[in-house]
């Protein structure tokens, strides 16, 4: 047999058939493991709990089109790309516009959005009612439900009318070369005259139609088929200035100017529609304590429905991250040049690391109490083990055991001990966090395979350390002095 | 040359002189009895001798070598070697089964060897009894199993202090029928005893009172007495078998 064998023969004997006082060394260690398991696997994993709960705050990046203009779908999920899929916890996205009531001749702000998103970036948001499912379904901001006096299930009707005015503003933009564009003014009567031009490359007209129907025939009407007065627009650049660029056609004044005035204010034709109204269902009055209770939702097909197009104004993130990771996937979207950039919600980035620093900084000093707790109370089982067998210990120093030897075994068993405690600290531990997780945080949490082997090292360690003591006055034991006591 | 020798040896604690100038040798192979009252410095001397302690004055020479000058680490490794030590209270590891108990000397010595202890134990005539633990066997058990403990690493001086103190007649008289077995053997005895009947048992006895060696009695009766006893070892075996 070897001394090996030996060893770890004399070192079970004595946990296996000294139990009650083995069961307290081990009880001692198994707690003090099972408690800092604990910890730590909820330090590890509170970033992450505090980061589900702060997500219920809302949105901590926001996604905004570059230059004031807006985001079509394809930029927002191509900035979505940096944020890693299992951090996203929701993206919802905005446009917003100005919609009438008819019926009331006042006009309110309707946002286009993703209800299930917002559900997710906006858990705070409180529904009377349930979030639209349908289309045709909107949901209703408390203040405007207030204002109006609709109801959960109350019919609305809403009129879009396309920006005419604003037209004039961006018509610089809009008269981009090689587009065509459609306008309207007013002519004789208040009459309308619709105009459709072609640009070329160069923003030169190349072709003009006048619709004049609205005017007298064989006045302004005429300048629907007068190739005089129609050929002076071709192959110039808007604005035009009546009398200067163009003549107008004689005797029709009045639908000459109409039709400049129509050309200059024409946007590109796709985004020209026309006034569209329809009738909506409520399904929930909102509340949430901010503007957004002065708002009507309703989603983007709807949206797009009544005006046209898809493009976004905004969009909302929610993103599990840290402070550090939020600022480098913000700059990440922002420097990809896709039209977006990225903005962080700082209130809310900023108290969530403050939070978080205070809670973990809190887990760490009561890891460390315990910590010292468990090295006391092993310290003292050990102790109260070397006393309780100092005539074996006298006994084996005068069979010849060096005080290396007496060492060996003591640290031997207290490792022992340090192991199992270990192993039964990190599943207890692991048991532990998870009820504390599910009572504060209300979320479960993984069992994280390095807890193990971390637990068992810790354990050993501790148990080491805390035996330095007891060994200490094992190795000083006096055989001739303890073999005589009666 | 005597396998050990005390020259002039004291041993003070403070005021008093627990050993005072003590010179006594033993023979190889010789069976000798220190006896003495309580407080007449037979603990000590068996502590000095046993290499648990060192005398004050003078030398201790065992084998040739002075270990009153050794250092203790220095002592752990001769007892280790060359001492068998037999205790009044038996002191066995509680938690260690008899054979368990006698590799651990083994352990210490040089390699835990299972068979050799459990021959040992059947020298003893503890083969059977070989697993239990202490609180399964007799007093007169346990000092066996010490007994054989302290022989496994063919020690050149096995030192017994009131081996039969703790025990009743019939065990006393199966361990010193042992200790005549093993003096027939060669092994050099030292047996401290106060009890005078167990004295008689060795070749020679050294009477101690007050730290001094007050007599030295020689057994005439020995060598007949030891065939007494051999005798009746013999039987006990017999009877075994």
């Amino acid at each position: 047999m070897t001394k090996r064998k030996m060893f770890l023969r004399m070192i079970t004997a004595s946990l296996l058939r000294r139990r009650s006082r083995m069961l307290i060394a081990l009880l001692s260690i198994g707690i003090g493991a099972t408690i800092l398991a604990g910890l730590v696997t909820i330090y590890v994993d509170v970033p992450r709990q505090m980061g589900a709960q702060f997500r219920s705050f809302g949105a901590n990046m926001l996604l905004l089109p570059e230059n004031d203009q807006k985001m079509s779908p394809d930029q927002v999920d191509q900035a979505l790309k940096v944020i890693p899929e299992n951090q996203l916890v929701g993206a919802a996205p905005y446009r917003y516009i100005r919609v009438d009531m008819t019926t009331r001749q006042q006009s309110f702000t309707a946002a286009g959005t993703d209800f299930e998103q917002i559900m997710k970036t906006s858990p705070y948001f409180s529904v009377e009612g349930r979030f639209p499912q349908n289309s045709r379904e909107i949901l209703v901001g408390k203040e405007i439900a207030e204002t109006i006096g609709v109801r959960e299930g109350s019919d609305m009707e809403l009129t879009w009318q396309p920006p005419v005015s604003a037209a004039g503003e961006e018509s610089s933009a809009e008269r981009k070369a090689g587009t065509a564009l459609s306008g309207s003014a007013e002519g004789w009567g208040g009459g309308k005259v619709y105009v459709t031009a072609q640009l070329d490359d160069d923003a030169r007209i190349t072709s003009l139609t006048i619709d004049a129907g609205t005017q007298t025939p064989e006045i302004g009407g005429m300048t629907q088929t007068d190739g005089a007065f129609k050929g002076q627009f071709i192959g110039k650049t808007l604005p035009l200035t009546l009398g200067e660029d163009v003549d107008a056609l004689s005797g029709a004044t009045v639908t000459s100017t109409a039709v400049v005035e129509a050309l200059n204010t024409a946007r590109s034709a796709e985004t020209v529609q026309t006034a569209k109204t329809l009738k909506y269902t409520v399904t929930g009055i909102l509340t949430t304590g901010g503007e957004e209770e002065s708002y009507l939702f309703m989603s983007l097909e709807d949206m797009a429905h009544l005006t046209g197009g898809e493009s976004v104004d905004a969009a909302e993130l929610s993103v599990s991250a840290s402070a550090e990771e939020l600022e480098t996937y913000a700059n990440q979207i922002t420097e990809s040049a896709g039209g977006v950039r990225a903005r962080l919600v700082k209130r809310v980035t900023r108290s969530e690391t403050a939070v978080l620093g205070k809670l973990q900084s809190l887990v760490f000093l009561v890891t460390a109490v315990v910590l010292i707790l468990t090295m006391i109370c092993v310290s003292t089982t050990m102790m109260a083990v070397v006393s309780e067998r100092r005539r074996e210990i006298g006994l084996r120093k005068a069979l010849g055991a060096s005080d290396g030897s007496i060492r060996k075994e003591f640290l031997g068993e207290g490792m022992f001990l340090g192991l199992l405690g270990g192993v039964i600290g990190a599943l207890l531990g692991f048991v532990f966090a998870q009820v504390v997780s599910v009572n504060v945080f209300g979320s479960s949490i993984t069992f994280q395979p390095l807890l193990l082997p971390a637990a068992v090292i810790v354990s050993m360690a501790v148990a080491a350390l805390s035996c330095l003591q007891p060994i200490r006055r094992a190795v000083a034991i006096d055989p001739a002095i303890v073999l005589k006591d009666e | 040359m005597s396998l050990l020798e005390l020259k002039n040896i004291s041993k003070i604690y403070g005021d008093l002189k627990a050993l005072d100038n003590v010179s006594i040798s033993v023979e190889k192979g010789e069976w000798v009895a220190i006896m003495g009252p309580s407080g007449s410095g037979k603990s000590t001397m068996m502590n000095i001798i046993g290499c648990m302690d060192k005398p004050t004055l003078g030398e201790v020479l065992l084998d040739g070598v002075d270990i009153a000058k050794e250092s203790s680490k220095k002592l752990t490794d001769i007892r280790r070697d060359k001492i068998g030590l037999i205790f009044q209270q038996f002191h066995m590891v509680n938690y260690l089964t008899a054979v368990e108990n006698v590799m651990v000397s083994q352990y210490y010595h040089s390699l835990p060897d299972e068979q050799e202890a459990l021959e040992a134990l059947e020298k003893v005539g503890l083969r059977e009894r070989a697993h239990h633990l202490p609180s399964q066997l007799s007093g007169g058990e346990q000092q066996r199993v010490c007994v054989a403990r302290a022989l496994i690493n063919h020690p050149e001086l096995i030192l017994a202090d009131e081996p039969t103190g703790n025990l009743d007649e019939a065990n006393e008289n199966i361990v010193l029928d042992l200790f005549a077995q093993l003096h027939a053997e060669g092994t050099t005895l030292i047996v401290v005893t106060h009890d005078p009947e167990v004295a008689e048992a060795a070749q020679r006895t050294i009477v101690l009172e007050h730290g001094r060696v007050a007599r030295e009695v020689v057994n005439e009766n020995f060598e007949e007495q030891q065939k007494v006893w051999l005798e009746r070892l013999k039987a006990r075996k017999d009877e075994i078998k």
